[in-house]
C-alpha cells in the first residue's frame, strides 16, 4: 500500500479544472489579509508556501541551500469552496495584489454534483451571446415624413396602461342631456397608468431588507419626487404591515404564489390599508426555472423572515411548481383572479404571470375571455432567480421575445390587443441595454416590462454576470448584501444608495426611452406593437418575430 | 426707389424680386421700399460696404424677412411680418411695425430686431454670440408665444410685457430648453415652467439697468411708442432676468437629484413606514453600514487559539494515548527528565513495549514520517528504562484484584497502583510479564530490560501472586475479597485447524514457551514448516534456525501478515514464506505436509501459529463471552458492573492494545472507586492539512538520535510551539502572547484589531489556530 501523504492528489482536482482563477501577486501583496477575511465562500485562504533552492557562487561548483519559507494567499482545490468569481478580493485589496480570472476551459459542471446533490445557484441563465432582444434595433427614424420629436426639447408622458381596457363600444357610457356619464351598474374594471418599466417580483426574503427597502424607498421617491409611477412587485414573502398600512402601498403590486407566504399578514393588515395596492399578481411560473418552485434556502430563512412569512426559521421554504387545490386553467385562473379580485372589492386589477413557454397562447386564449383578468405576464428564460437547480436555469425556459410576440399577434387576430395588456419579462437588460429592450418588447406587442436582475445590478453593484460570476444567491453569502439575511453582510448595503441608485436608472432610462420614441413621433401613447419599426440583421429572427430584415 | 411685389396683377417670385433688389443696391440705390406680396428674404444679404441701405417693406412680408441681414441694413416693416424674421441675422436693424410670427431670430448673431408687438412660437431660438461683432439684440413690446429662446446660446432679448396675451404669464409655454448663454431681459409674470435645469431667474444689477435703459429709448422710438418709456424704465424691480447657467455650475448640478435620499428617508418614507424603516421593527441592530472589513462583534470568522484542541497522530494512534509531542515540548523547554519520566504516567513498561517490542503505531502515523522520517519515539521509549517508578498517590483503602500478569495486567495494576489502590495480581506462571516472558524470543526482547522494568511493580507496592491459578473457586474467593476485578488472562490455548495429521503438529506458543523456559527442543538438521506466517511465525521461525533447524518454510493461506523487524529477522536466517497454501494433511511418518494445491513439502516437524484463544473456564456464567472472547464495552466493562477485562482475554492483539486497555481500564476503575464521573478522551486525531510541514527541511540522511534533535524535529501537531509566527504574521498586531501562573502561557486576540483573515490560522505551524465563526 502507498503511504497516506503519496496518495494526497490522487482524487483532487487541479485549479485548472475550476471556473475562476486566483491571480495572486507576491510581490505586491502586504499579506493584510482584507481579501482572506471577505472571501464569501473562502475559496481563498493564508498558507505557507516553501521555496528551497540551491544556487552555487563560486567558480566551481559549490552547492549553496536556501530554505525561503513565506506566507502565501492560496485557492483552495476543494470543489465545495470553488472561487465563484466575484472579486470582492480584488474589491478590497488595497495594492491590486490579487483578482479572480474567468477560465474558459473549467470543468466545474462536470464536478458540482457532489453528495449526488446537482449544482443549484442563483442568478440567470448563464449565456454570455447576444440576446435577440439586443439584436433588434429602431430602423424607423422618421425625420421629414412624419413630425420627430426632439427627447432633449418636448415634454413626454411615457406611461402604460395596467388593468382590463375595455374596448370602446363595450365601455358603459351613456349621454345624458349634453354630459356623457358612467353606468354605476356596470363594471369597469380597475385599470392603472403605470410607468412601462416595472421593478418584478423579487421577495423579502430573496433580497435582504436592506435591498429590499432600498427599492421601495426608490420607487416611492419616483412616484412622489420625480412623478415618475414606477411600480414594484412584492414577490413571494409578504410584506411588513408597516408598508400594507402605509399610503405608499399603492406604489406595489402584491404577489401571490404556490407557497402563499406572508399572506397571513396580508389579509390581517386588509381593515386597516388606508389605499389600495397597485395589483395583484398570481405567479404560476418564473422564467429562471419554469416548471420548478420557488425555493428559499434554510440559509436565509432567519428571524426578519420567519416572522414576515410566517413560517418556522432555519428550514427551506419551497413554493411548489404548482398550486396544490388547482387542477386546471380554467379552475386555476377563475378562482384566483376571482378570489383576489374580492379581496379588494373588485377595486385591484388582478393578474397572472407565467413563465415564458409554448404554452402560453393558450393561458393567453382563456384570460381573454377572462372580464376579471387584468394582465398577463411572461417571464422569459432569461429571468433571474433566487435558488434554483442549474439545469432549470440554463436548460428550460422560452425566450421572451417570440413568446410575446405571438401573444400579441393572437390578441389582434382577436382584436383585444388593447384590452388586454401583455407584461414581458425575463432577460430585460440583460446586457445593460435596459430602455432599447423595454422598447423592442413594447413594440413587440409589451404594454410594460419587468426588470429584476438588471436593478440589482445597477442599483447594487451585484456582481453575477452570464460566466457565473458569484451567482450564490441562493447560499445567503451574497458579499453585496443584496441576497442575504446575514446582518453583517446586508449592512455593506446602505438603503438610501440603493433608492438613489434606482431613482438614477429610471430616470436615464426615461431619458433614453424617450430618444427611442421621439423619432416615432410617440410622445404620449406608447408604440406598442409597434413592430414596424424595428428591423433586425438576422433573417430567422425577422421572419419569426414578422419584423423587417434590415442590412 | 420702389420694387413692386405684384406687377400686373401678377406675383413677383420670390427669385425675381430679389434678384431687382440687389441689382438696385449694386447699382448704388440706397433707399428702397418694397411693396410686398408675401414674398421670402426681403432685405437679407445685402452687403452694403460701410454704407447704410434703408429697406423698408409696405403689403404684406413674406417668411424670413431680413435672413442673413448685414450690417448697415436697415429694415422697416410695415405691419406684422411672417414666421422666421430675421433669420440668422448677421447685423440687419430690422424693426417691424406689429407682430413677429414664429422663429423671429432663430439662429440670429448680430444685429438687432425691433418688434412693436408680441412674438410667435419658438422666437430667439438656437441665437449664437461671435466676439468678432457687438451682441444680437431683439426687442419685443408684449410677450412671447412658447418655447421661447430654446437652446439661445448668445444675445439679449427684451420682453417688456407691455398688454400681454396672457396676463399671467409673459414668457410663453417652457421657454430657455436647452438656453446656454445670453441674457433675457422681461418684465412681468411668467409660470414656473420654465427650463430650470438650464436657466435661472435673477435681480438685475445697476449695469443691466444702465444698459437697459439707456437702449430702451431708441427701441422706443423706433417702434413709435416712447410713450411708454416712463412705465418702462421707472423701476428696475418690475424686471428680472434670465441667464444660463455656467457650464461649471452645470456639472456641479449633473446627476444632483431634486432631494436628497436621506433626507426623503426621513421626511417622507418614515413618516409613512414608521421610525426605522420599513424593517424598523423587526431589526435589532441599527441602521448604519458596515464597511467590508470589520472588527470586533461584526467580523464574520474568529481566530481561536485552541491549543491542544487535537490529539497529535502519535497520541491518537498509541492505545496508551502516549504523548510523544509533550516529551518534545518539555526537551525543547530544557525539561528532558521531566520530558522522559512522562511516560510512566502512561505505560510500565516504555523499553520494553515502545522501545524495543511494540511496532510503534506512533511512528507509523507520525506527520513528520510524511516529509522524512518518523519521529522516533522508540528512542524516547527505550530512553526510559533506569527511569525510577513515579511517586504513587496517598493509599485509598480500596482493593483490586488483576488476573494475568501479562501486558495487560500489569498496565492495569500500575496505573491502579500508582494512584493509590491497594492491587492483588495473580499469575498462573512463576514470573510476570505473560507473553512478554514467555513467548517473545530473548533475542527481540533481551531480558535484562524486562526484569529491570518489572522490577518497578515491586516500588509501587503491587502485591504479585505468582503460581496462582484461578480456577472458578478461586475467581469467586478473589471477587469476594476485592472491590474490582480485572480479568487480563490472555490467550494462551493455541488455534489449530482439524486436518488429517494435526494431532502430529507443535502449537507455536507452546514451541516459543519452551524456549523462553530455557527448555527447547534440538532441532538439529530438520525441515520445520510453520503454518501462519505472521509475526509470532516468524519469531518461531528464528527460534528454529536459532536451534538447529537446516530450513523453515512459513505458509500461509494468504499475503502474510507479518511485518518489520519479526519478518526481516525471519528472512535473514533463511526462512521461506510460502502462499497462498492451504493445509491438507500432514503426514508424520513419510514427513510430509500436503497442500490443497496438490503440492507438499518435506516437514520433520510442523508448528502451527495461526492464534491463540483465552482460557475462561473460572469465568462465572454471569460474565457473558462470545466466541470464546469475554465481551466488554470500550472502557473493558464486562456484563458483571465489579468485573472488567482487557487484552487478549477480550480479543486478540498487540501487546501495546492491551497496555493501552488497561489504563483505560484502569482510569473507569479509579473513577468508580473515587467516585467521580469518568469523561473518556474525546478529541480527535489533527487532520494532517493543519500542520504546516513547509517550515521543516527534509532531513536528507539518517538522524542519529538525540532526545533534543528528536525534539526539535517534532511538528507538534496541534500543540502550540510557543514560536509567535502568529504574532509576527498578524498585520495588525491583534495577537500577544499573555503569561499565566506555572509557566504556562496562552495567545489572546485583540477583539478591536482582528479583522478576522484567518493568518494566523493559515500560518500556525502546528494548526492550532482556527477560525470559527463570529456568533
Amino acid at each position: 500500500m502507498e503511504p497516506a501523504s503519496r496518495l494526497d492528489q490522487n482524487h483532487k482536482l487541479s485549479l485548472k479544472e475550476f471556473p475562476y482563477i486566483i491571480r495572486w501577486r507576491e510581490d505586491r501583496c502586504t499579506r493584510c489579509g482584507r481579501c482572506t477575511a471577505v472571501c464569501p465562500v473562502k475559496a481563498i485562504e493564508p498558507a505557507v508556501n516553501i521555496q528551497r533552492t540551491v544556487t552555487s557562487e563560486g567558480s566551481s561548483p559549490e552547492p549553496k541551500v536556501t530554505r525561503r519559507l513565506t506566507h502565501v494567499v492560496k485557492q483552495s482545490t476543494d470543489i465545495e469552496r470553488y472561487c465563484i468569481g466575484c472579486g470582492t478580493c480584488a474589491l478590497v485589496c488595497p495594492t491590486e495584489a490579487i483578482f479572480p480570472e474567468y477560465n474558459f476551459q473549467h470543468k466545474f459542471y462536470h464536478f458540482k454534483n457532489k453528495g449526488g446533490i446537482p449544482y443549484m445557484r442563483g442568478g440567470r441563465r448563464n449565456d454570455p451571446s447576444v440576446s435577440t432582444l439586443d439584436k433588434l434595433k429602431f430602423t424607423r427614424i422618421s425625420m421629414l415624413t412624419d413630425p420627430a420629436l426632439d427627447a432633449g426639447r418636448h415634454e413626454f408622458r411615457i406611461r402604460t396602461l395596467l388593468g382590463r381596457n375595455l374596448s370602446a363600444d363595450h365601455l358603459p357610457i351613456k349621454v345624458e342631456g349634453d354630459r356623457l356619464t358612467v353606468d354605476p351598474n356596470v363594471f369597469v374594471p380597475p385599470v392603472r397608468e403605470i410607468y412601462p418599466i416595472r421593478i418584478g417580483s423579487m421577495s423579502i426574503g430573496a433580497l435582504s431588507p436592506h435591498m429590499w427597502e432600498g427599492l421601495a424607498m426608490g420607487i416611492t421617491y419616483l412616484n412622489e419626487v420625480e412623478g415618475l409611477p414606477v411600480v414594484m412587485c412584492s414577490g413571494e414573502g409578504g410584506m411588513p404591515p408597516s408598508i400594507l398600512k402605509s399610503s405608499a402601498i399603492k406604489y406595489f403590486i402584491l404577489q401571490i404564489a404556490s407557497g402563499y407566504f406572508g399572506w397571513d399578514e396580508i389579509i390581517h393588515a386588509l381593515p386597516d390599508m388606508i389605499e389600495d395596492p397597485c395589483a395583484i399578481e398570481i405567479k404560476y411560473g418564473q422564467g429562471a426555472k419554469p416548471g420548478d418552485g420557488g425555493l428559499l434556502q434554510a440559509y436565509k430563512v432567519l428571524g426578519l423572515i420567519s416572522k414576515i412569512r410566517g413560517v418556522p426559521q432555519f428550514v427551506d421554504l419551497a413554493s411548489p411548481p404548482t398550486h396544490q387545490t388547482k387542477y386546471s386553467i380554467e379552475e386555476a385562473v377563475a378562482k384566483m383572479i376571482t378570489s383576489m379580485s374580492m379581496a379588494w372589492g373588485f377595486r385591484v386589477p388582478v393578474y397572472p404571470k407565467i413563465s415564458g413557454t409554448k404554452t402560453a397562447r393558450a393561458v393567453l386564449n382563456n384570460l381573454a375571455r377572462n372580464p376579471y383578468a387584468a394582465a398577463l405576464c411572461i417571464d422569459g428564460e432569461d429571468g433571474g432567480t433566487g435558488a434554483a437547480y442549474n439545469v432549470s436555469m440554463d436548460k428550460m425556459g422560452h425566450p421572451i421575445a417570440s413568446n410575446i410576440r405571438d401573444c400579441y399577434l393572437d390578441l389582434v387576430k382577436q382584436g383585444k390587443q388593447n384590452e388586454l395588456p401583455l407584461i414581458a419579462a425575463g432577460g430585460v437588460g440583460k446586457a445593460g441595454n435596459l430602455a432599447a429592450n423595454a422598447a423592442a418588447l413594447i413594440m413587440l406587442g409589451a404594454s410594460a416590462v419587468d426588470i429584476g436582475k438588471y436593478i440589482m445590478q445597477t442599483a447594487a453593484g451585484c456582481f453575477g454576470d452570464e460566466y457565473n460570476r458569484c451567482n450564490v444567491c441562493n447560499l445567503g453569502k451574497c458579499p453585496r448584501g443584496i441576497t442575504t439575511q446575514d446582518p453583517k453582510l446586508y449592512r455593506r448595503l446602505d438603503p438610501d444608495k440603493v433608492a438613489e441608485r434606482v431613482v438614477e436608472v429610471f430616470k436615464a432610462a426615461d431619458v433614453e426611452l424617450k430618444k427611442i420614441f421621439a423619432p416615432l413621433g410617440r410622445s404620449t401613447e406608447l408604440p406598442i406593437g409597434m413592430s414596424d419599426a424595428l428591423g433586425v440583421g438576422d433573417k430567422d429572427i425577422a421572419d419569426r418575430l414578422q419584423i423587417s430584415y434590415v442590412c | 426707389m420702389i420694387i413692386k411685389g405684384n406687377v400686373n396683377g401678377k406675383r413677383v417670385s420670390s427669385k425675381d424680386l430679389d434678384e431687382q433688389l440687389q441689382k438696385a443696391v449694386k447699382e448704388g440705390t440706397r433707399e428702397l421700399t418694397i411693396q410686398a406680396n408675401g414674398q421670402h428674404g426681403i432685405g437679407g444679404r445685402i452687403w452694403p460696404r460701410g454704407e447704410k441701405v434703408k429697406v423698408t417693406i409696405e403689403g404684406t412680408a413674406g417668411q424670413r424677412v431680413g435672413s442673413m441681414g448685414m450690417e448697415g441694413t436697415e429694415i422697416t416693416v410695415k405691419g406684422s411680418s411672417s414666421d422666421d424674421t430675421g433669420w440668422i441675422n448677421c447685423g440687419a436693424a430690422i424693426t417691424v411695425l406689429g407682430d413677429v410670427a414664429n422663429g423671429a431670430h432663430n439662429a440670429g448673431a448680430q444685429g438687432i430686431l425691433y418688434v412693436q408687438g408680441g412674438g410667435g412660437a419658438r422666437c430667439d431660438t438656437m441665437t449664437k454670440k461671435n466676439p468678432r461683432f457687438p451682441d444680437l439684440q431683439s426687442w419685443y413690446f408684449r410677450d412671447m408665444g412658447d418655447s421661447f429662446a430654446e437652446f439661445k446660446a448668445g444675445g439679449i432679448a427684451v420682453v417688456c410685457g407691455v398688454n400681454p396675451r396672457d396676463p399671467e404669464n409673459i414668457l410663453g409655454y417652457r421657454p430657455c430648453v436647452g438656453m446656454v448663454g445670453g441674457t433675457i431681459y422681461f418684465r412681468g409674470p411668467i409660470k414656473d415652467e420654465y427650463s430650470k435645469a438650464d436657466v435661472r431667474v435673477v435681480d438685475l444689477t445697476p449695469q443691466d439697468w444702465e444698459w437697459l435703459t439707456a437702449n430702451m429709448r431708441p427701441y422706443l422710438q423706433a417702434i413709435d411708442r416712447m410713450s411708454h418709456y416712463q412705465e418702462l424704465t421707472k423701476d428696475i424691480n418690475a424686471w428680472k432676468k434670465i441667464i444660463a447657467y455656467t457650464p461649471a455650475e452645470k456639472a456641479k448640478a449633473k446627476g444632483k437629484l431634486k432631494m436628497g435620499l436621506t433626507e426623503f428617508r426621513l421626511n417622507v418614507w418614515e413618516k409613512e413606514v414608521g421610525k426605522g424603516g420599513m424593517f424598523g421593527a423587526y431589526l435589532t441592530h441599527d441602521r448604519s453600514v458596515l464597511p467590508y472589513i470589520t472588527t470586533g462583534e461584526e467580523r464574520r470568522w474568529k481566530p481561536v487559539w485552541k491549543n491542544d484542541k487535537y490529539l497529535p497522530p502519535c497520541a491518537y494512534a498509541c492505545p496508551s494515548r502516549i504523548p510523544s509531542h509533550k516529551r518534545a515540548t518539555l526537551i525543547r523547554q530544557g525539561r528532558t527528565a521531566e520530558a522522559l519520566a512522562l511516560v510512566l504516567q502512561y505505560s510500565p513498561l516504555p523499553a520494553t513495549v515502545c522501545g524495543t517490542v511494540c511496532p510503534n503505531l506512533c511512528m507509523t502515523d507520525c506527520t513528520r514520517g510524511r516529509i522524512d522520517q518518523p519521529l522516533n519515539i522508540k528512542e524516547y521509549g527505550a530512553a526510559a528504562l533506569n527511569l525510577k517508578a513515579p511517586k504513587k498517590a496517598k493509599a485509598t483503602g480500596q482493593s483490586v484484584a488483576v488476573i494475568g500478569g501479562g501486558p495487560g495486567g500489569l498496565s492495569a495494576a500500575w496505573q491502579l497502583g500508582l494512584k493509590g489502590h491497594t492491587v492483588d495480581l495473580y499469575e498462573t506462571s512463576s514470573k510476570i510479564g505473560g507473553k512478554l516472558e514467555m513467548c517473545i524470543p530473548r533475542e527481540r526482547l533481551p531480558k535484562r530490560i524486562l526484569d529491570k522494568e518489572l522490577s518497578r511493580f515491586a516500588e509501587i507496592g503491587v502485591k504479585v501472586h505468582v503460581n496462582s491459578v484461578v480456577d472458578k473457586k478461586k475467581f469467586e474467593k478473589i471477587y469476594k475479597d476485592h472491590d474490582v476485578v480485572v480479568i487480563a488472562v490472555g490467550a494462551h490455548e493455541a488455534r489449530v485447524i482439524p486436518f488429517p495429521g494435526s494431532e502430529n503438529v507443535v502449537a507455536g506458543i507452546d514451541y516459543l514457551k519452551e524456549v523462553n523456559f530455557g527448555k527447547p527442543r534440538n532441532l538439529k538438521g530438520k525441515k520445520v514448516v510453520v503454518i501462519g506466517a505472521g509475526n509470532a511465525g516468524m519469531d518461531i521461525a528464528c527460534q528454529a534456525y536459532d536451534h538447529g533447524a537446516e530450513s523453515v518454510i512459513a505458509v500461509d493461506v494468504q499475503k502474510p501478515a507479518s511485518f518489520g523487524k519479526e519478518q526481516e529477522m525471519a528472512k535473514e536466517r533463511g526462512t521461506q514464506i510460502l502462499f497462498p497454501k492451504v493445509t491438507e494433511k500432514y503426514d508424520a511418518k513419510a514427513k510430509k505436509i500436503y497442500f490443497m494445491d496438490g503440492t507438499s513439502l518435506d516437514a520433520d516437524m510442523v508448528i502451527i501459529s495461526i492464534g491463540e484463544k483465552p482460557v475462561l473456564d473460572f469465568l462465572p456464567a454471569d460474565i457473558h463471552a462470545d466466541r470464546g472472547y469475554i465481551v466488554v464495552n470500550d472502557l473493558g466493562q464486562t456484563s458483571d458492573v465489579k468485573v472488567f477485562a482487557i487484552g487478549d482475554a477480550t480479543k486478540p492483539g498487540l501487546v501495546t492494545h492491551a497496555i493501552g486497555q488497561g489504563k483505560i481500564a484502569a482510569d473507569k476503575i479509579n473513577s468508580l472507586l473515587m467516585n467521580y464521573d469518568y469523561v473518556p478522551e474525546e478529541r480527535t486525531v489533527i487532520p494532517y492539512e493543519r500542520v504546516k510541514t513547509q517550515y521543516y527541511e527534509v532531513c536528507r540522511t539518517d538522524v542519529k538520535f538525540t532526545p533534543r534533535k528528536e525534539a526539535d524535529r517534532c511538528m507538534s501537531c496541534g500543540s502550540c510551539r510557543d514560536c509567535g509566527m502568529c504574532v509576527e504574521s498578524c498585520y495588525y498586531g491583534a495577537i500577544t502572547r499573555k503569561k499565566l501562573a506555572n509557566k504556562s502561557y496562552e495567545y489572546v486576540v485583540d477583539e478591536s484589531k482582528c479583522i478576522g483573515c484567518g493568518f494566523c490560522a493559515g500560518v500556525c505551524p502546528c494548526g492550532v489556530w482556527e477560525m470559527a465563526e463570529n456568533v
